[in-house]
């Protein structure tokens, strides 16, 4: 872990806490607005709930335990969505980046594909695969793709061609330079493709639950709303949130300690 | 092997046509499955969409949607500038604030929004306002961080070396942080455009009532990949052109980074 | 009581970073003593972090010192002062959004300079340098070496007593450096401005300056001051002569035992300045 240091401003103690506590006055005031505007300010329970109706509400639901098939098929979908487009993502990404002639037609057609909404094929998928798990899984495997395979492409490109030359001035055999310098080269882009493919699949899932499902959390969300159980869906809101979080928070966790480490 | 290589040579000399005949070849993959091994309930070979996109166009009220959908991106577009704008630039222009609300800005952002949707429609109702709304917030976030890091990345030796001709800090706003800013700047309206484009749309599709949600529904229960094909490819048309105009803005205002 | 030829004053300036106490304390200079000469042409030379640096952005109001006070032209610096001081930067200073001209046009109206002035200072400022003919050329579109004239430029454009120089030809390469030192010292002589320059070469110290002020390593104080007595311009025959040689080594003498010394303690936690 050697290297330059950095210049940092010297952030004392001092401010640092003082950052903190803005920040917590922040969201207290958020908080407070929210009790506020619902408790005495009578704004109407069907845009917002009392926070303590939201919070009892969020306790049955832990305690309750009724989130878990909701929970497991949302996660399932992601983890296929996830497998589908990661296998698709880096097989492709990597014969791609074989050769810049390669890199030079393939690259800007996905990223030109990319700049379209994605979710617009939701519509089509579930008209190819019904209104269950797999169109949710096509629709978070291909828009995921897409981020996956261009960091794959990128990160195999931004490899200095010094340390390819250096290591065949070796004698390194293509396994070897593969082993030893392109996969570790490319990988801190490649990870960060990952991340931000798993983050886009998630949403998609949760999306694609919202906008046309049968179930899952983001259809248990919309069926609340729809049976205008407020508090019960903000309670769910803020699960899913929680969720969500954990999950791209693990996941940058696993980015920042594999990336880094070079 | 020496076919291999011919063909390798013909992409290493042409690699526009090589793209031209990539995308070629997907759609004449595509309209060979769909004419002989796909169920046309299920399926159109982009030859029939193509023909027959004057139905999709006359279907009943269609043109209003998409014309609303354009109107919504257009306001929520100007909407989420301006707040980003003014969001991006209070933060990103203070150490200070910058330190304090930039992680909450990053955690607001990492919200999957869609979870909210449905409280965008309980209170704004099925029409544009939700929509609207949910492009802003979906725009706002990539716009304030183009700004932020766009005004952040400046070299401090410009600001000093302004400083020492006797730069007022109304002079360092107008010729040192605004130009700096521009391209990012730039790249955040296209990044913010995206955004706003999948909010609208995300929101379009939920609502299965009115707009291109009602119409996809439509045309999906009717087994009708034509015309829904159709609908998809005029929207995903108008995404890419306005991605391409944004991009074109973005290199012509950015002409200087030439190579430094 | 100050003396008329007297252009820089610097009196007991002492610079630390940081917090007293902290860890990441710094004594970057200690208390330091000096007076520089109208005209003159004044290098600073030392070990990497010897606290030059700060010494020159002190002067140049950039940076506050911790004790002691630096006056130029007899008025106390408490910050930028753009009509008495113009400086080149070590890192390429330009906006690179502008052109060499709007550049150069640009520091004359931040200095304050009537617009109707701005065309004919900045083209007789790039005439002066040889970039006559780069004016519309962005900075990305010229070499290293002339985009450090273009500073120049910039900076004599300003007309200004005093000219602060960071390194400004540190990130040069070696035949560069050579030919932009032989110009510098040509046009500095005909200017009779005053010039102090930071450089960690010693060759160019002695080439371009009146006097040399030798640092110690960090925490730095001024452990010896150089004449070298030699009338500007200077030619480049002035490099192979006995007295540059003589002046080389003695410089290198000095320099010597504290470069070890912030080799020694430096590979780990220090440098960056």
């Amino acid at each position: 872990m050697s290297g330059p240091v950095k210049s940092a401003p010297i952030a004392d103690e001092h401010e640092r806490r003082v950052t903190r506590l803005v920040q917590i006055g922040f969201v207290a005031a958020l908080g407070a607005l929210w009790y506020l505007a619902t408790n005495v300010w009578g704004m109407s329970p069907i845009l917002l709930p009392k926070p303590q109706g939201a919070f009892n509400e969020l306790l049955d639901i832990l305690r309750s335990g009724e989130f878990w098939p909701d929970l497991f098929l949302t996660l399932a979908e992601l983890a296929g969505a996830f497998a589908i487009s990661m296998t698709l993502g880096l097989g492709i990404g990597f014969l791609v980046s074989l050769s810049p002639v390669y890199v030079r037609i393939f690259e800007p057609l996905l990223a030109g594909v990319y700049a379209v909404p994605i979710i617009l094929f939701l519509p089509l998928y579930v008209l190819f695969f019904g209104l269950g798990a797999s169109s949710k899984i096509a629709l978070g495997a291909t828009i995921s793709f897409y981020p996956i395979v261009l960091n794959t492409i990128a990160g195999f490109t931004s490899i200095d061609k010094l340390y390819v030359t250096s290591a065949k001035s070796m004698g390194a055999s293509p396994t070897v330079l593969l082993r030893y310098v392109l996969i570790p080269g490319a990988l801190p882009i490649i990870l960060s493709g990952l991340r931000m493919g798993f983050t886009v699949a998630l949403l998609s899932i949760i999306g694609s639950e919202t906008i046309a499902s049968l179930a899952g959390l983001g259809h248990r969300i919309v069926n609340l709303a729809e049976s205008l159980e407020i508090a019960r869906m903000f309670a769910y809101i803020v699960f899913v949130i929680a969720i969500a979080a954990t999950l791209n928070g693990i996941v940058s966790r696993l980015e920042a300690s594999r990336g880094m480490d070079k | 092997m020496k076919s291999g290589s011919r063909v390798f040579g013909f992409m290493s000399t042409y690699p526009r046509l090589s793209q031209l005949i990539t995308v070629m070849m997907f759609l004449g993959a595509w309209e060979i499955v769909a004419r002989f091994f796909v169920d046309k309930m299920f399926l159109s070979p982009p030859s029939r969409v193509y023909s027959e996109i004057d139905r999709v166009l006359n279907t009943k009220g269609l043109l209003q949607a998409l014309s609303l959908t354009l109107y919504e991106l257009t306001v929520a577009f100007a909407i989420a500038v301006a707040i980003g704008m003014a969001i991006g630039l209070s933060v990103g222009l203070n150490a200070f604030a910058r330190r304090c609300f930039m992680p909450i800005i990053l955690l607001l952002y990492g919200i999957p929004q869609i979870v909210i949707l449905p409280l965008f429609i309980l209170g704004l109702g099925i029409g544009p306002p939700s929509k609207i709304a949910f492009g802003v917030t979906h725009g706002i976030f990539p716009i304030i961080l183009a700004i932020v890091a766009g005004v952040q990345n400046l070299k401090p030796v410009l600001l000093t070396s302004a400083r020492s001709m006797g730069a007022k800090r109304w002079h360092i706003m107008r010729y040192v942080v605004l130009p700096h800013m521009m391209p990012s700047f730039f790249s955040g309206l296209r990044l913010g455009m995206t955004g706003v484009l999948l909010g609208v749309l995300l929101a379009e599709l939920y609502v299965s009532t009115a707009g291109i949600g009602y119409f996809t529904g439509l045309f999906t229960q009717n087994f009708d990949p034509t015309r829904l094909l159709g609908l998809i490819s005029l929207l995903a048309a108008m995404a890419i052109v306005l991605n391409e105009f944004m991009r074109t803005v973005e290199r012509r205002l950015s002409r200087w980074r030439g190579n430094d | 009581m100050q003396d008329q030829n007297v252009s820089v004053h610097i009196q007991n300036v002492a610079h630390s970073f940081g917090v007293e106490g902290h860890a990441k304390h710094v004594r970057a200079l200690l208390d330091t003593t000096m007076d520089i000469h109208r005209g003159e042409l004044l290098a600073l030379i030392g070990p990497s972090g010897c606290g030059k640096s700060t010494l020159l952005n002190v002067i140049g109001g950039i940076l506050s010192p911790t004790t002691g006070t630096a006056s130029v032209n007899g008025k106390p610096v408490n910050g930028p002062m753009p009509h008495d001081i113009a400086y080149v930067f070590q890192e390429n200073a330009l906006f690179p959004w502008n052109t060499i001209i709007e550049n150069i046009r640009l520091g004359m109206l931040f200095q304050g300079v009537p617009k109707s002035d701005h065309e004919g200072r900045a083209r007789a400022a790039l005439k002066a340098v040889g970039l006559s003919e780069f004016a519309d050329h962005y900075p990305g579109q010229l070499s290293g070496g002339m985009r450090q004239r273009a500073a120049l430029a910039r900076a004599l454009s300003l007309d200004t007593p005093v000219v602060l120089m960071d390194e400004p030809f540190g990130a040069l390469d070696e035949q560069t450096r050579m030919v932009l030192g032989e110009d510098l010292s040509e046009l500095l002589s005909r200017t009779g401005k005053t010039i102090i320059f930071v450089t960690h070469s010693l060759g160019e110290a002695v080439f371009l300056a009146d006097r040399i002020a030798v640092f110690t390593a960090r925490p730095g104080r001024i452990k010896e001051v150089i004449h070298v007595e030699e009338p500007h311009p200077r030619k480049a025959s002035f490099m192979t002569s006995d007295k540059f040689n003589g002046l080389r080594n003695r410089l290198f003498d000095l320099l010597h035992d504290e470069i070890r010394k912030t080799v020694n303690l430096g590979s780990g936690s220090t440098g960056g300045f």
